[in-house]
């Protein structure tokens, strides 16, 4: 069988790897383990993707901007757009936690006026209460939060 | 660490905000691509070089990759990538790679800061006049979520003989994983990096700051720099005279050799640098890191201005280093 990374070689290692308690399993050239060992952070992408491929957690999801599918994005690694990160976020989300550590930015940010910085920071303390509103299980007022978010949030351009 | 780092470079990769990315993309979106970076980048006050895959025929495209100027992965999408190099080299901005945008800052030596400040300098002027996909958790958006959030990739090359003599990189490897870091053999395929040039950089995009990757890798690369240092000062103690005849038999070939490959230059040229950097042989870092480029396949065709088999190459080559080292005797 060929390298399952490459698609060029012939496979000859059989390479498993535990993320989290969740077990992979890939055959590989010796060309694209060596990668495996350096912990190239592209492989570590791959190989979790092909795990979930092979439990077959492939929700049915499209991104409506661009059209990509979740499978499509599982077997490239690639997004079609940035929408995408909004279409598949439940999904990208562990993901991205477990390949880059962390799951918040940090560093530059794109230039922002200072009207559209109160909004901002409008937008993220009312989404701190309505995480406080779910943890309190008070969905009423989660439900009125969320709804009072949506509203400040622009409509996109199509 | 003079003698033992060569270059600094870093990469930001940013896509616009209303494009889909490369494999979504219309050949006319690509166009648009190029266009607004263009005429946002239009009034820059130094001199720059447009270059479009479509222009260049193998043999420059070859060079430029051999300068890192472009990936190889621009090469690797068919005819819509295109590059502004500026032209002292130190800023380059790739359009239509694996994202819209990948702007790289380059610097001599040990010297993240500056090559950080060329990359973020065009990062600037663009912001002004265009939008970039931007999420406020997940940073800067990438067609790849490994480079999510500062979409940076800071690096550092190193010329590490005595490490890879002795048997140290596997160590060295491991240090640097455990810092979210990775070693990267250049002008080789895979793993195995001739010339004993290493390149360090960071795996992690997400959650640092710009400043924070830019401290750990220049950290990490001092601490392998110093144990190169220690590693040759060890050696030399232990018998300089066969340390020296290492060197300079290197030094012989390179500068007496009538056809040379690349794989032959690459061994001797790290002995070179090597002597160079411990004030040995009689030749500067500087103009082994020009030599270095300059035999590398795409440099030699180009300077014969025509493309060339592959035995022709190396006769060139040896010429080209010949009269690099005394002239041309």
């Amino acid at each position: 069988m060929l390298c399952e990374e490459c698609g060029k070689k012939d496979a000859e290692v059989i390479v498993t790897t535990v993320v989290n308690g969740q077990s992979t399993t890939r055959h590989l050239c010796r060309e694209c383990v060596k990668k495996y060992k350096a912990g190239d952070i592209q492989a570590v992408l791959a190989a979790m993707l092909s795990a979930m491929g092979q439990k077959q957690q492939s929700p049915d999801i499209t991104c409506p901007r661009c059209g990509e599918t979740y499978q499509e994005f599982q077997k490239t690694g690639m997004l079609g757009c940035p929408e995408c990160y909004q279409a598949f976020r439940k999904e990208l989300t562990p993901l991205i936690t477990r390949v880059q550590g962390r799951a918040q930015h940090a560093g530059r940010r794109p230039p922002v006026s200072e009207e559209e910085q109160k909004r901002l920071q409008m937008m993220e303390d009312l989404r701190a209460k309505m995480e406080a509103a779910v943890a309190e299980e008070n969905f009423e007022e989660a439900a009125r939060l969320r709804d009072e978010l949506r509203a400040m949030t622009p409509a996109r351009e199509e | 660490m003079s003698g033992i780092v060569v270059s600094s470079r870093v990469r930001l990769a940013r896509n616009y905000q209303d494009l889909p990315f490369r494999n979504r993309m219309s050949p006319q979106q690509a166009e648009e691509c190029v266009e607004r970076t263009l005429a946002a980048l239009r009034d820059l006050p130094e001199a720059y070089h447009f270059r479009t895959l479509r222009g260049l025929d193998d043999v420059e495209r070859k060079a430029l990759v051999e300068a890192h100027l472009i990936s190889p992965d621009l090469l690797g999408h068919g005819d819509k990538g295109a590059a502004l190099i500026r032209q002292d080299e130190k800023i380059s901005i790739m359009m239509n790679e694996e994202d819209h945008l990948r702007i790289q800052g380059f610097a001599k030596g040990e010297n993240l800061p500056d090559a950080m400040e060329n990359a973020l300098s065009i990062d600037d002027t663009l912001q002004r006049h265009l939008a970039f996909a931007f999420d406020h958790q997940l940073g800067y958006l990438t067609a790849c979520p490994t480079n999510i959030g500062t979409g940076m990739r800071a690096s550092i090359m190193l010329h590490l003989p005595m490490l890879t003599l002795l048997k140290q990189m596997g160590k060295v490897n491991q240090l640097a994983a455990k810092l979210g870091l990775t070693i990267r053999g250049i002008y080789g395929e895979g793993s195995e990096a001739q010339g004993n040039l290493y390149q360090l950089s960071n795996q992690v995009t997400l959650g640092r700051t710009e400043r924070e990757i830019t401290e750990a890798v220049t950290a990490v690369a001092k601490q392998m720099a110093e144990m190169e240092k220690v590693f040759r000062e060890k050696t030399v103690a232990k018998d300089a005279l066969a340390f020296e005849d290492q060197l300079y038999r290197s030094y012989g070939l390179l500068s007496h050799a009538r056809r040379m490959s690349v794989k032959e230059f690459m061994v001797h040229w790290s002995n070179l640098r090597l002597g160079a950097a411990m004030e040995m042989l009689p030749i500067s870092p500087d103009d082994c890191d020009r030599l270095l480029t300059n035999a590398q396949p795409g440099h030699v065709q180009k300077a014969a201005g025509r493309t060339l088999e592959p035995r022709e190459i190396d006769e060139k080559r040896s010429e080209m280093i010949r009269s690099a080292l005394n002239g041309g005797t």
